[in-house]
């Protein structure tokens, strides 16, 4: 199959046997319980350098709480996956934690756009759709998927994808590498004490993104019994191996969405967003997060 | 503003929401086609569905609208089903999705928009927007799209900065096919705040199809970088009906934060 044309944009692919290796020895299947505090969990399982990806935005079902404790606990270095991002990339910039950002969407605010272009902010180019195709990738333990979005396209040159002649039809198709992140963060409406967890309403990819990632962080609005959990199976969006035994860590966090809106919880303030990245673009972010 | 009782912003999402037919699937991108929608939906298409990029299908929104919000659960209202994002965008290749609707940065002469970043080098941008988001899949997947813009002249160029989501790319003809891109797909409409555009069957140019009742084909050509072509009729465009003003102002954005203000206000 040759490569019509390849993306210049900087990413890192796990090979799959390694990421088979890791999951084998590093995501127990024992149900053990995994509650502990949001600030252990990042203390233990968020290293510098590392790639991190969340579920949904800071509008709806974000990881805000998760966010701000990474800040907190001054982590460097990180690549973030900005899919269907709008607080979190423009917090994390100014909290002085990212190396670089995967764009599907890049806000809020005038902040993270500055300092792209100061070359502060690496970026490489992606669309929600194929930075989300990745996590489908990582969590299907394949190399790549394909799809028929991002030809043609700058946002292809600047991306780490390949273009290649298809060698069922023939017809040009992109390949979109997996990502496998290193720490996943997805908060949810309920989980049970061993990880099995419920997202209510939309969302972009819990179940991927739990899946693919490395270790997983579940923040959780509530913690429910398992016997609850098994009454009603069909609602478990991710089966508490997904994110890894010992290291998925249901996190007691109320209200961990802080302004964001959740079905059956809160209402959105974009009030509050605005001012907040006003706030961080004048660099009084630590006015707001304790540092 | 433009002295009439209207204003431009709330001419282009009329206009934008008169493209939206009753009882089709709907992608809707997030900011301006949102308001379009939920206009078109209160107004003359009832059965159309909307398919957000994160799963949500077949919303009714709550109004008045919530600005800068698409997954919550306001816009997400009384949805048919809450899928995901994977999904959503496998139903659009799928060929399932009739429209898209989109807000962009940049245009040119072939559809191709830029909502990515200004300037001649990509690793310095002049100035960095966010960039995709599901853009680039709207204009790849739908079967057609409607491409709502202010009408300026900076935005109207002859050629892109950045090509984030795929137009006709040169113009030439199966370009889109060649590039592995669905095939009879594309930009349909251009609904600006003066006027409306489609494209050329043969060249693929955008050509001009109407301006708004009032203003001349010169008032649109002065605020555009390149010249389109110029239907053999161009039509006159009604302006804002009194009820299309009053689900924009009562209903949905009451606080005008949108819709923006008339000089009449």
């Amino acid at each position: 199959m040759d490569v019509l044309q390849a993306g210049v944009g900087e990413f890192s692919i796990t090979d799959p046997d390694d990421l088979r290796a890791f999951m084998r020895t590093e995501k127990r299947r024992q149900m053990v319980d995994k509650v502990m505090p949001e600030a252990e969990a990042v203390r233990r399982y968020v290293k510098d350098g590392d790639y991190v990806s969340f579920d949904f935005s800071s509008f709806t079902r974000g990881p805000a709480s998760l966010v701000r404790e990474i800040i907190r606990q001054q982590r460097r270095d990180l690549w973030f996956a900005a899919k269907f991002t709008l607080m979190e990339t423009t917090l994390l910039a100014a909290g002085g934690c990212l190396r670089g950002v995967d764009v599907g969407f890049l806000s809020l605010g005038h902040l993270i756009g500055k300092w792209v272009e100061e070359g502060r902010s690496k970026v490489t180019e992606w669309t929600n759709g194929t930075l989300t195709l990745r996590h489908l990738a990582g969590a299907m333990g394949v190399p790549f998927l394909p799809t028929r979005n991002l030809l043609a396209t700058d946002t292809l040159t600047y991306s780490g994808a390949k273009v290649v002649q298809d060698p069922f039809t023939g017809k040009p198709i992109a390949l979109i590498p997996a990502v496998n992140p290193d720490v996943g963060l997805v908060h949810v409406h309920q989980c049970d004490i061993y990880g099995n967890a419920r997202c209510f309403g939309p969302g972009v990819s819990p179940l991927e993104t739990a899946m693919a990632s490395k270790r997983t962080i579940i923040s959780t609005e509530e913690i429910i019994t398992t016997d609850d959990i098994r009454k009603e199976p069909s609602k478990t969006t991710i089966p508490y191996y997904n994110g890894g035994c010992r290291r998925l860590c249901p996190v007691w966090l109320p209200a961990g969405r802080d302004a964001g809106a959740l079905r059956d919880g809160y209402r959105a303030l974009p009030g509050v967003h605005g001012r907040l990245a006003r706030r961080a673009e004048d660099g009084r972010l630590s006015g707001y997060i304790c540092l | 503003m433009n002295g009439r009782e209207f204003s431009e912003s709330e001419f282009m999402i009329c206009q934008c929401a008169r493209l939206i037919q009753d009882g089709t699937l709907v992608f809707i991108g997030y900011g301006m086609p949102q308001i379009a929608a939920i206009l078109a939906q209160r107004l003359h298409a009832p059965r159309m569905v909307q398919v957000y990029e994160f799963g949500a299908v077949g919303a009714l929104p709550e109004t008045p609208f919530v600005r800068f919000t698409m997954g919550g659960p306001r816009n997400c209202y009384r949805s048919l089903a809450w899928t995901s994002m994977n999904t959503i965008f496998a139903q659009a290749q799928l060929g399932m999705v009739d429209l898209g609707v989109l807000g962009t940065t940049q245009i040119d002469r072939f559809g191709n928009l830029n909502s990515t970043m200004l300037g001649p080098d990509y690793h310095r941008p002049g100035k960095r927007f966010p960039g995709s988001g599901g853009a680039n899949e709207v204009l790849t997947q739908c079967w057609q799209t409607v491409i709502v813009i202010k009408h300026e002249h900076r935005r109207f160029v002859e050629k892109v900065d950045f090509v984030t989501s795929p137009g006709y790319l040169d113009g030439t003809p199966g370009a889109r096919e060649r590039a592995g891109l669905p095939r009879d797909t594309g930009p349909w409409r251009v609904a600006t705040s003066k006027a409306l555009y489609g494209f050329d069957d043969q060249t693929k140019q955008m050509i001009l199809l109407g301006v708004l009742r009032g203003l001349s084909v010169d008032d649109a050509l002065k605020e555009m970088e390149f010249t389109p072509l110029i239907a053999e009729r161009v039509e006159e465009l009604s302006p804002p009906t009194p009820e299309e003003l009053r689900v924009l102002r009562e209903e949905i954005d009451p606080d005008r934060a949108i819709i923006g203000r008339t000089a009449t206000d």
